[in-house]
């Protein structure tokens, strides 16, 4: 099978970034799942299409916005009324979603290629998500599991507390370089170390 | 130590010396300082000349409400940044200022000559200036006047140098937003804080040690000095400017310069304090004349002593307390004059410890001394406020006076709702407040005084003698000003406020506005609240462009790349931005000029094959078991109908039956579509397509997801392009039968999946090969490499548009939201089958017109280029050269055909088929003459691309 190619080419310099000294305030990396799938459930459908995610990948997810869980390699989050984000670090997710839901239910639509995933954790990650999103990332409006859609500059970016200090942006593959970039460069501030 | 700073006290670090220039010149200071204590400390009290008369100018404040001592600092390299406080500046090793408004020097200053000419720039200066007298009307005079005053306008001048800096935005939110950490702001901070709230702290000054040690460990409370609350916005949002790095001599590359902070708060608590009033008499503009409490400030927290002799000048009680302040400091007092007949018991007392003369019932008529202050003269007032004749005169180098104080209620008062009066205070208070706000401090009228002391001044704004009397410093805006704006009509606030300038320049008129109305308020027999305020409006300082524009710029906007961006750059492409994509335009050979290679990637194509990047193409995945329905309301054509495998060309219309956009959309599935667009409109679709699902027919079970980024397309095209594919496809045959016109497979190239679609924008045999994203520069390598025995040629945009111009295609340039499907000669695809958006609104009788633009081709006849605008007329000479007939929207050299070509819309251009006209572009000087033709240049049966 042919490996994805990263989206960042040049863009991804890894190391030390801006602040020289003391810990890094923020790690920021390139998740790579090997599933990034969207499931939509059509109006009035929304409850047996979580049933099928419940029993098709063992995500419980309920219908409030943005709400989300962390299961071990796989996380999953609203990204919009009746429609949800899925990311796995195991292939297969799809067929399982295509086969768990009606067709008169939902639709699933592989996003694998098209989306990108950067990882960003350290005591400083909610600083800098705050530079660049006017989302308020405090643990209190923003639990673990939790996600928003929201967009910096345009780019719409899904983005989901995956621990106390870590936060998972996903953004359109084709600016992901752009953003890359803007996200290392917030990160500046407070140290920003890019790792593999 | 200089004899201006006392040898301790102070929050400044005496054990380092800080140097640093005036234009040109070394002074030195110390950490803690500010540019105007630091000067003070070396005994400068010249800091500026005023706008319009060059009047020298020392220091009135020693914060935000400073008006005079504007500096602009320089660099780093070439940028200067103008009109900055010196109360503004901390100062730091290697700082240098220059001073501004004046030449050749501060000291010595020709626009002083402004000051003969005292009538001529009196209020509406500007306004009576662009009138002129009737003598200047129809000469160049005015070109010559015009010139000075440019020349002579505005203060200091910033540097077109690009400005290196980096500057943030920080999005914040809490529960209780404090702005000021006074007294009064530490407390409300202090008791959120213990309550568990989220809370920040903004001051506009560098950091408080009691802010700093207070708050330490409360985890809950964001201390922001340097940082000014500078405006109100709807929903508890409030934006702020943190000056990060202005401090420091040698700012880090990673620490932006100014930070603009957009903060959501529950609840906001103003202790934006108070700013002691300037009386307005003449003279009171002279250097040495400053606040009361600007004096002591810069005596108790720099240690520098304003004056050696100091004449304190008040209406009220709060004086006294800064001149036994300043006393305290090492001070002489020489006198306290004070316009009331009887200050109280509390306030004589501190007048005698202060070692003062008391002069009561007097008022200082005017001042002596140029570029510092030598003296004052002083008059007994009457009842009335009317100084007498007789004068008295008292020696000192500083007048240290008192007008009352000005609750700082401009951010409560953004959103529009009126200031209270405040009659003893003689002042505003914030309007009625909304639930989340509360005022806190002297900005709330809370003055925290001594027992027996008040804030409450007599109600004397102005000493009416001989000469100049100065309300607004910094725009030179006189007592006299005002009265002759109300002589002139301008009797509003709002409209003498503009007519003056008054309260217009960057300090906003802190220390100016209530004098100003006051004394607009007493010629118009009115009281001040009847007159009314001037609107508050953000941003309460001046805020640096940097901090809002603030790193969305440069390399900095968002781009898309497709995933071939890197083979294309490493190829020789010369990249287009196309919206917010970044494309090839050409892969020129050295040497070449752009039509070279465009003529010549252009020609390869339709000689060999050709293969471009298509992965911008808007695609949107149209799932569910409505979605054949729903493409057939949206598409002009039908969808339903299309098998599943198969790929039709659709267009959709505006609700209005004008085209909207076109695309190819391949049926994938029974209930799975994808729907490519034009790049430029992806996104206008698919907003336009959710509307119809939520709002139109919400009945309809469709999903809709953008995978314009899940795909990456190569379109190969040329007679040799099906030899390409077969040389590297597996698991798919691409042959007529297998893969006929507008077929689609899957398949396989170098391991990578992907689907094949055999369509045509160039009007060649051509297949869209598409690919996972993350596949997709490993198969276009791929078809590179199975090309190479076939000579396979990348092209650009540029040929691209030549390709399909030759063709007759068209796009946005000719999709322009005015044409419609018969204008563009797309009759065909209209369904009378069914109705579908736009079919109610397109048989309209004016889209039937013969005068409506059509599409045509064009052919120079006189073999150059046609420009893209360009005009098209019947005749080049008389009336009918400007009588436009319609317009080019498309033009290239076609090396199908060798000659220039173009596409245009032109009226009743199908009618025109044969006919000889003109293109003009005056603008760029190009006219000749076309021949009008059918715009499908190449190929018109198709016999290529079906081949």
């Amino acid at each position: 099978m042919v490996e994805i190619a990263s989206p960042l080419g040049t863009a991804f310099k890894p190391g030390r970034h801006g602040k020289p000294d003391g810990a890094p305030g923020v790690i920021v990396c390139e998740r790579k799942p090997a599933t990034i799938v969207q499931v939509a459930a059509f109006s009035g459908r929304e409850t047996a299409v979580r049933e099928a995610l419940v029993k098709a990948a063992g995500l419980k997810l309920n219908g409030k916005p943005g709400a989300g869980v962390v299961n071990g390699s796989r996380a999953g989050f609203g990204v919009a009324p009746g429609r949800w984000l899925i990311a796995d670090d195991k292939e297969g997710l799809a067929g399982s979603f295509a086969k768990a839901i009606a067709h008169e239910d939902g639709a699933v639509t592989r996003l694998t290629h098209g989306r990108s995933v950067f990882r960003i954790e350290g005591p400083r990650a909610e600083w800098v998500l705050a530079k660049l999103f006017a989302v308020d990332f405090s643990p209190e409006a923003f639990p673990v599991g939790d996600a928003v859609s929201t967009t910096h500059h345009d780019v719409f970016a899904a983005i989901q507390r995956v621990g106390e200090n870590a936060f998972d942006l996903y953004v359109f593959r084709s600016f992901a370089r752009s953003f890359f970039e803007t996200l290392v460069r917030a990160g500046e501030e407070v140290g920003c170390e890019v790792k593999a | 130590m200089s004899a201006h700073r006392a040898p301790t006290g102070g929050r400044i670090d005496r054990s380092k010396t800080i140097a640093f220039t005036v234009d040109g010149k070394a002074y030195a200071g110390h950490p803690g300082d500010t540019l105007a204590s630091a000067l003070l400390a070396n005994g400068v009290t010249l800091m500026g000349r005023s706008f319009k008369y060059h009047r020298p100018r020392g220091l009135l404040g020693a914060g935000d409400e400073e008006p005079n001592a504007l500096f602009t600092v320089l660099g780093p390299g070439a940028v200067r940044e103008p009109n900055i406080q010196a109360t503004r500046i901390e100062i730091f090793d290697g700082l240098q200022v220059e001073s501004q408004n004046r030449f050749p020097s501060l000291s010595f200053d020709v626009g002083a000559i402004n000051r003969l000419a005292g009538k001529l720039f009196s209020a509406g200066f500007y306004y009576k200036t662009f009138f002129g007298p009737e003598w200047i009307k129809g000469t160049r005079v005015w070109h010559v006047f015009e010139w000075f005053i440019r020349r002579a306008a505005g203060l200091g001048s910033a540097s077109a140098a690009r400005d290196p800096a980096r500057y943030e935005r920080m999005n914040a939110f809490c529960d209780v937003l404090v702005v000021g950490a006074g007294k009064a702001g530490l407390a409300a901070a202090r008791d959120a804080a213990e309550a568990g709230k989220r809370v920040i702290l903004c001051d506009s000054e560098p950091p408080s040690p009691a802010a700093t040690a207070e708050f330490a460990a409360h985890a809950n409370v964001e201390c922001l000095p340097r940082t000014t609350v500078w405006g109100h916005y709807d929903d508890m949002t409030f934006a702020a400017v943190e000056r990060v790095a202005d401090h420091l001599a040698d700012p880090p590359a990673h620490l932006p310069r100014h930070r603009h902070w957009v903060i959501r708060t529950k609840e906001i608590v103003v202790a934006t304090g108070a700013v002691e009033r300037p009386l307005v008499f003449p003279g009171n503009d002279a250097p040495g004349v400053m606040l009361a409490s600007a004096a002591l400030r810069y005596a108790a927290e720099f240690a520098v002593r304003p004056g050696a002799r100091i004449v304190v000048f008040a209406n009220n009680d709060t004086a006294y307390a800064a001149a036994a302040g300043l006393a305290a400091l090492g001070s002489t007092i020489a006198a306290i004059v004070d316009v009331r007949p009887n200050p109280p018991e509390a306030a004589r007392a501190l007048a005698a410890r202060a070692g003062a003369e008391l002069i009561v019932a007097s008022a200082v008529v005017s001042t002596a001394g140029g570029k510092a202050l030598s003296g004052v003269a002083i008059a007994e007032i009457g009842p009335d406020g009317a100084p007498g004749a007789n004068r008295r005169t008292l020696s000192c180098d500083c007048l240290a006076m008192s007008g009352g104080w000005t609750p700082q209620i401009q951010l409560a008062a953004q959103q529009g709702a009126k200031p209270r009066w405040d009659e003893r205070l003689h002042a505003f208070h914030a309007p009625d407040l909304p639930s989340g706000w509360s005022m806190a401090g002297s900005a709330a009228g809370d003055f925290d005084l001594d027992e027996g002391l008040s804030a409450y001044p007599a109600p004397v704004f102005e000493i009416k003698a001989k000469g100049k009397a100065f309300v607004d410093f910094q725009h030179d805006v006189t007592a006299d000003d005002v009265r002759l704006a109300h002589c002139e009509g301008y009797v509003n606030v709002e409209h003498m406020k503009r007519y003056t300038t008054l309260g217009m320049a960057t300090d906003q008129g802190r220390t100016a506005n209530l004098a100003g109305l006051a004394i607009m308020a007493e010629a118009r027999g009115l009281t001040p609240p009847e007159v009314g305020t001037t609107r508050s409006r953000p941003p309460l300082v001046p805020v640096s462009l940097g901090a809002i524009t603030a790193e969305r710029k440069d390399d900095l906007k968002p781009w898309r790349l497709t995933p071939m961006h890197d083979w294309h750059l490493e190829n020789g492409a010369t990249m287009y931005n196309a919206g917010l994509w970044s494309r090839p335009m050409i892969y020129g050979a050295p040497g070449e000029t752009i039509e070279q290679a465009y003529v010549r990637e252009a020609a390869a194509v339709r000689s060999g094959v050709g293969i471009v990047d298509v992965s911008t193409l808007g695609k949107i995945a149209v799932q569910g078991p409505d979605a054949p329905e729903f493409l057939d309301r949206v598409y002009t054509n039908l969808f339903s109908t299309l098998a599943v495998g198969k790929a039709r060309y659709g267009l959709m219309l505006r609700e209005d039956g004008i085209a909207y956009d076109d695309g190819t959309t391949w049926r994938l599935g029974d209930n799975d579509f994808l729907m490519t667009t034009t790049t430029a409109n992806a996104g206008k679709v698919m907003q336009q397509l959710e509307y119809y699902l939520d709002c139109v027919w919400p009945d309809l079970r469709v999903i809709l997801t953008s995978v314009t980024d899940e795909w990456a397309g190569a379109a190969v095209g040329g007679p040799k392009a099906r030899d390409v594919l077969a040389a590297c496809v597996s698991g798919a045959k691409v042959d007529d039968a297998h893969l006929p016109f507008m077929g689609i497979v899957k398949g396989e190239i170098a391991g990578a999946p992907v689907l094949i679609c055999r369509l045509s924008f160039s009007g060649e045999l051509a297949y869209e090969v598409y690919s996972g994203a993350g596949h997709a520069a490993h198969v276009w390598e791929a078809l590179m490499a199975a090309g190479k025995p076939f000579a396979i040629t990348p092209y650009g945009l540029e040929a691209l548009g030549t390709l399909r111009i030759e063709k007759g295609h068209v796009t946005g340039a000719e999709i322009d939201g005015r044409t419609t499907a018969r204008d563009l000669g797309l009759d065909w695809m209209l369904s009378k089958k069914k109705s579908f958006v736009g079919s109610a609104m397109m048989d309209r009788e004016g889209l039937f017109h013969p005068d409506r633009l059509r599409l045509v081709g064009l052919v120079s006849l006189d073999d150059r280029a046609i420009n893209g605008g360009s005009h098209v007329v019947d005749s080049l000479d008389g009336e009918k050269a400007t009588q436009s007939l319609g317009h080019v929207t498309a033009a290239c050299f076609s090396p199908a055909l060798g000659r220039y070509i173009a596409l245009a819309l032109v009226k009743n251009g199908r009618e025109r088929l044969g006919q000889r006209a003109f293109i003009t572009d005056p603008l760029r000087g190009r006219a000749g003459p076309v021949e009008i033709v059918h715009p499908v240049f190449v190929d018109p049966e198709g016999k290529r691309m079906h081949g």
